[in-house]
């Protein structure tokens, strides 16, 4: 199997950026990695994990992030280098721990990689982790490329064993999901030894107990550590300018919106003009390096994404030193330079630099635009998003619809992260309508769940899927069975982390690195929760529409555990349960009695509706053989046969 | 490393498909195969939701003195290879000008919105139509056809890399090609993506452009 | 007659409080389903005629149309409908078991059934007091489907799925609002043309109201536990109770109390004798033991005829004191609903876009408005 061990020091690759911070790990002599599933972080534990069959690594899908957080500082603790990996919204769940262990300290080099997703490409919610280094008075790096990724990760390890604190490093799916040429490092022979030595005085760095405690002190001495992180980051290869000594305008940036700016400098032609200041140590800002640099223009444009942040931190230095540089003319995200919402990408930012120097930038012609535009409009149809053929949300949202339907009280279903949230949309016929963060579906049914007293008759119900339900739905059940509320959990499982590439977790029988390991049982669990427990196969429409309908009108909690495995898991791949056939002659089509309930509504992608022959057909490379399909047709057009 | 001249520097390349096409695979493929060659490369991707249906593209950046963001800019592809033509569409939308060119499959994949009866689906003389007044030279390979011929459609990935080379903006020998196989895929693989890379140098070189191949 | 589609059902019927749960609409297609005797549309079928709407007892029923179909005679708004014989009739000597009142209905349905002159019967059984569709094909099933039922039934679920299932021959017991939706099948009013009429024998009951069987159970639920019901029944006047049935006992209600839980949709039916069936069955006032019995059609005249030979139905002259009361309270209904459909804007047919509720000839209606 090819891993990130390949190649010898000096070699040079194509890597993606996550790799690259495998990679990076690695040869900083990392020996534990903990992580929970989050684009655009995943690849990196998933690369740890193949490199641990060749290399004494641990590597772990922790339950949730912070968990994952909790286990790396252990690790950490022991005297080993560690990291933890998660995307924007894991340093939220994280953030309690992330706060403690900052004033506490840390031992072996910890690092925290948050993958951040603005744009959301692939998440709800376009938040952002940089201001937690703020917050809790952490450094902060950010790498620009690939080779940085690498780089910056093997000295964030050096400076954090040099601070005894964890080192925030910030990646964007704009450089965790790139590849760029990457020239490896050696991967070092080591031979950790893990021990936790506590037998010190409480505020003994090497050898006492690990706490925050006492509080003022530790506070001071975080603080202290900072500090040193400061004068680090003013020496950094990793803060760079280029450009002219008395540019009109300063660029200050970091991350992937340093290729951006650049960029758009290119585009416009404006290099004799501009100036750019790339940094690499973003919080705290080394205030040397800022002053000579922002001493050398008149206009500051930041650029970044996708709080104002590195701008706010600039705007406050400049203002601490005016007296020295003198009064500046600040651009960024703030005054609509920069679009407010959404990701960045060369074009915003030449727009924006040529609207400060007073140019105008069109990237086309716009004759052509128009007629592209047009082109796409009348012949490139959208591609909604859609479950795969085969998927047993499908199936499940289905039974779930049709029985809020049927029991006609305005009933509806509260939900979470996953595959499943697809469900807003029509591929799951709009079902869902609450979404917010993991394990909140549950956590807002609980509460929905109480308002009978206010008149509230309206069934409630809240979906998760397995991975979900063991991060953050249980504490929210246990609320929900404890608090008396009305409601019904419905749990989709399919047998692994779907939506983020089908990683296991604490319900599954193997681990990060595909050994056997202890399955939790999510039935046994709720039951000796309390819950009403009932389970049913989704595919069965009707016996799972019958479950739904009844648990309706049970008061207390109920949990309705629909197992059926992912159409995309390995036990799936190129194995139909079914044959499902379609004969058209039997089809009713466009008329009364059907009006093509599989193709116009259920919506698989396996059918398809031919205008020609008036009839839904079958296709037979994207059918997967669930044999729904067969369940619903009206007209018995549709068969299925068990394959053998 | 002295590299080649290239016809442009930056060189930008958009692979588009959907998801599940193998764009990934073929812009690490190129990329590998140029960065072999002392190139900077920067390859950008989006995907994620991908699997479910979405339109999927790589922006591949190809550079002989400096790394170039992973996305290109409005309006500055010079080639596109399309998995599924209404891609090559979408993507001209964003990306296209006048001197682009395109190769594309001639495959569809049909959205749900389509198979669902709801959108209509272009006809492939609507899209050629398209293709002559977007762009400055269209190459229409029947790749999922001749790849299922070789074995299976995914190879379609491959056989437009080949159709790719052939054209010859991009130094993409087959010797190359040869290497980073040998390097990436299992053993057993590299034999069937040889022909299919073979397959798509051979038809386009038997081609002149904007024609049927 | 107008036809429309799904959508103007939901709009007509469904956000009106019109549904009366007959089911008629459930089992033609996979976009109506029934629960706990209210019908609900899953998805919109996007089709704008449909034979959900054509059937459906409360929207764009034309009279006329029906009145031409069946008797070749405009509508005339006569109190008990069109009938050749009013009589008063019992279960014969031939069928055994007690009845609520006169076992006209089990004895003519189980006679039908003993002869072939029907394949089945949809009939409306009972879980607990939750009335549900059974289509039954042997004489000794009819009897666990006896008696009235006081609660709106899907029992036309049945009928659909017998017919898509290739059933002829089948005989139907429903009432008036359930009649007038069968009747309107029987037209084939989309003209479909793999169209049979799946039905041999209509029987209706009379009927001045139903209740609603979840407001039901809410009320019940509030004064007893509902899960220990086995049945219930409204014994005749004076009685003025609801009786209900448990394992232990009965529980008594006030009529006046649950009167207050009839759908508004009762209201607005002018049919309390099932206008458009082959017979008509209902209670005998003052008469226990015994049932009225309208006979309207041909069929229906040959079933009687038959059944009375053969000993299964036994049958008497009706007083004409009593046929003349049976007029005046079918008539009372007739003017009290069609007042106040008029009243809500539900017969209005003055322009294009109107979808009433009823088509009634207007010298009819203003006959009988006065």
């Amino acid at each position: 199997m090819k891993t990130i061990c390949d190649g010898r020091s000096g070699d040079t690759r194509l890597m993606q950026g996550n790799e690259a911070f495998a990679r990076g790990a690695l040869e900083a002599g990392l020996s534990v990695v903990a992580g929970y599933p989050g684009t655009p972080s995943s690849e990196i534990v998933e690369n740890l994990a193949k490199a641990s069959t060749v290399r004494d690594i641990y590597v772990e899908w922790s339950v949730n992030e912070k968990v994952a957080m909790e286990v790396a500082a252990a690790a950490s603790f022991a005297g080993l280098r560690s990291a933890a990996v998660m995307k924007q919204v894991g340093v939220n769940v994280a953030s309690d721990f992330m706060l403690h262990l900052a004033e506490s300290g840390t031992r072996g080099g910890m690092i925290l990689i948050s993958c951040e997703d603005p744009g959301a490409l692939s998440s709800g919610n376009e938040g952002e982790s940089r201001p937690f280094a703020k917050l809790f008075e952490l450094p902060l790096l950010e790498p620009c490329d690939m080779q940085e990724a690498k780089d910056m990760t093997k000295w964030a390890f050096e400076l954090s064993e040099e601070i005894r604190n964890l080192v925030m490093i910030r990646s964007v799916t704009r450089l965790s999901h790139a590849s760029g040429n990457v020239t490896l490092g050696s991967l070092p022979e080591i031979e950790p030894e893990a021990r936790y030595k506590h037998w010190g005085t409480p505020i003994d760095p090497e050898e006492g107990p690990i706490t925050t405690f006492p509080v003022h002190y530790k506070h001071a001495q975080m603080q202290q550590k900072l500090k040193q992180a400061v004068t680090r980051f003013e020496e950094s290869p990793f803060n760079t300018y280029e450009g002219p000594e008395n540019p009109e305008v300063i660029i200050v940036t970091s991350s992937a919106c340093t290729l951006y700016s650049r960029e758009a400098i290119r585009l416009l032609g404006v290099a004799d003009r501009v100036g750019l200041l790339k940094l690499g140590t973003t919080w705290p800002l080394p205030p040397r390096l800022m002053e000579t640099h922002l001493a050398k223009a008149d206009v500051i444009f930041t650029v970044e994404e996708v709080l104002p942040f590195l701008e706010d931190s600039v705007k406050i230095l400049a203002a601490e030193i005016s007296d020295r540089i003198g009064v500046k003319k600040f651009h960024g995200r703030s005054d609509g330079t920069l679009p407010t919402i959404n990701e960045l990408n060369p074009d915003l930012v030449a727009e924006g630099l040529a609207k400060i120097l007073g140019m105008t930038y069109q990237a086309v012609d716009p004759t052509y635009t128009a007629l592209a535009d047009e082109a796409t409009a009348t012949d490139a149809p959208e591609r909604d998003l859609a479950f795969c053929a085969g998927c047993p949300h499908r199936a499940s949202f289905w039974s779930i619809h049709n029985a809020l339907e049927m029991d006609g009280r305005q009933g509806f279903v509260c939900g979470d992260i996953g595959c499943y949230t697809l469900a807003f949309l029509p591929t799951g016929f709009s079902t869902l309508k609450t979404g917010h963060a993991m394990g909140s579906g549950t956590g807002i049914a609980s509460g929905f769940g109480k308002l009978d007293r206010f008149g509230m008759d309206q069934p409630v119900l809240s979906v998760c899927g397995d991975s979900t339900f063991f991060h953050a739905v249980m504490p929210a059940l246990v609320n929900a069975i404890h608090n008396r509320a009305d409601m019904t959990l419905v749990v989709l499982d399919n047998s692994g982390t779907a939506m983020t590439g089908f990683q296991p977790h604490p319900g599954r029988p193997s681990d990060a690195a595909g050994n056997e390991v202890p399955a939790l049982d999510i039935a046994k669990i709720v039951r000796a929760m309390g819950a009403h427990v009932e389970e049913s196969d989704p595919f069965d429409v009707d016996a799972t529409r019958h479950k739904v309908l009844e648990l309706l009108q049970k008061g207390g909690v109920n949990v309705l555990i629909l197992k059926q495995s992912c159409a995309l898991c390995p036990e799936k791949k190129g194995k139909k349960l079914f044959q499902v056939d379609l004969d058209a002659s039997v089809c009713f089509g466009e008329n009364c009695g059907c009006n093509k309930l599989c193709t116009r509504v259920f919506k698989c992608p396996g059918l398809q509706w031919d205008p020609e022959a008036k009839a839904a057909r079958i296709d037979e490379v994207i059918c997967s053989g669930c044999g729904v399909c067969a369940s619903i047709c009206p007209s018995g057009a549709i068969t299925k046969k068990e394959v053998a | 490393m002295a590299t080649k001249a290239l016809a442009a520097d930056p060189y930008n390349l958009i692979i588009t498909g959907v998801g599940g096409q193998g764009n990934v695979l073929a812009s690490k493929l190129i990329g590998n195969m140029l960065a072999d060659q002392g190139y900077y490369i920067t390859i950008g991707e989006t995907f994620g939701a991908s699997q479910r249906g979405g339109s999927v593209m790589s922006h591949l950046r190809i550079s002989s003195d400096s790394i170039q963001s992973p996305q290109i800019p409005k309006g500055k592809a010079h080639m596109v290879v399309a998995l599924e033509p209404t891609e090559a569409l979408r993507v001209l939308k964003e990306y296209g000008n006048p001197d682009v060119k395109v190769i594309t499959n001639t495959r569809a994949v049909y959205s749900v919105g389509v198979v669902c009866g709801d959108d209509a689906y272009p006809s492939m003389d609507e899209l050629r139509g398209w293709m002559d007044k977007l762009t400055a030279g269209a190459w229409f390979i029947d790749a999922t056809d001749e790849a299922v011929k070789l074995g299976t459609a995914i190879l379609g990935n491959v056989l437009l890399v080949g159709a790719l080379a052939a054209i010859g903006d991009l130094p993409l020998g087959r010797d190359r090609f040869s290497e980073v196989m040998a390097r990436t895929m299992p053993a057993g693989k590299v034999d069937i993506n040889l022909s299919a890379f073979d397959k798509g140098l051979a038809v386009v070189s038997a081609s002149s452009n904007n024609q049927s191949v | 007659m107008r036809i429309y589609g799904s959508k103007e059902l939901i709009n007509d019927v469904a956000q009106r409080d019109l549904c009366i749960g007959c089911g008629m609409c459930v089992n033609i297609c996979p976009y109506f389903k029934t629960y706990k005797g209210k019908s609900a549309m899953l998805f919109p079928c996007m089709l704008d005629q449909g034979r959900c709407n054509a059937h459906c007892p409360k929207t764009e029923v034309d009279l006329d149309a029906l009145s031409h179909f069946f008797w070749n005679e405009p509508y005339d708004g006569s109190p008990l409908g069109r009938f050749k014989r009013i009589m008063a009739a019992r279960a014969g000597e031939k069928v055994s078991g007690s009845f609520q009142g006169g076992g006209t209905v089990s004895a003519l349905v189980a006679y039908a059934l003993k002869r072939n002159l029907i394949e089945g019967a949809v009939l409306t059984g009972a879980e607990g007091i939750e009335p549900v569709a059974r289509l039954v094909a042997e004489p000794e099933q009819v009897a666990a489907c006896a008696g009235s039922k006081f609660i709106a039934a899907p029992t036309l679920t049945a009928l659909n799925q017998a017919a898509r299932d290739g059933a002829r021959r089948l005989a139907v017991v429903g009432t008036p609002c359930q009649m007038t939706a069968v009747a309107q099948m029987r037209m084939n009013p989309t003209k479909r043309e793999d169209f049979e009429d799946p039905i041999a024998l209509a029987v209706g009951v009379f009927c001045n109201w139903a209740l609603d069987h979840r407001q039901l159970v809410a009320y019940l639920s509030e004064r007893m536990d509902a899960s220990t019901i086995t049945g219930m029944d409204i014994p005749p006047p004076p009685a003025e109770v609801l009786v209900v049935k448990t394992a232990e006992g009965e529980e008594r209600f006030p009529l006046k109390e649950i009167r207050k839980l009839i759908p508004h949709t009762c209201f607005i039916c002018p049919d309390m004798t099932a206008e458009w069936s082959d017979v008509s069955v209902g209670m005998y006032e003052g008469r226990s033991g015994w049932n009225t019995l309208l006979i309207r059609t041909q069929v229906g005249f040959e079933l009687v005829e038959r059944a009375v030979e053969a000993g299964w139905l036994e049958v008497e002259t009706f007083p004409k004191e009593n046929e003349q009361a049976l007029s005046g309270a079918a008539l009372a209904k007739k003017e009290r609903s069609f007042r106040n459909a008029d009243r809500h804007g539900y017969l209005r047919q003055d322009d294009e876009d109107c979808r009433p509720a009823v088509r009634v000839p207007p010298e009819v209606l203003a006959r009988l408005l006065g």
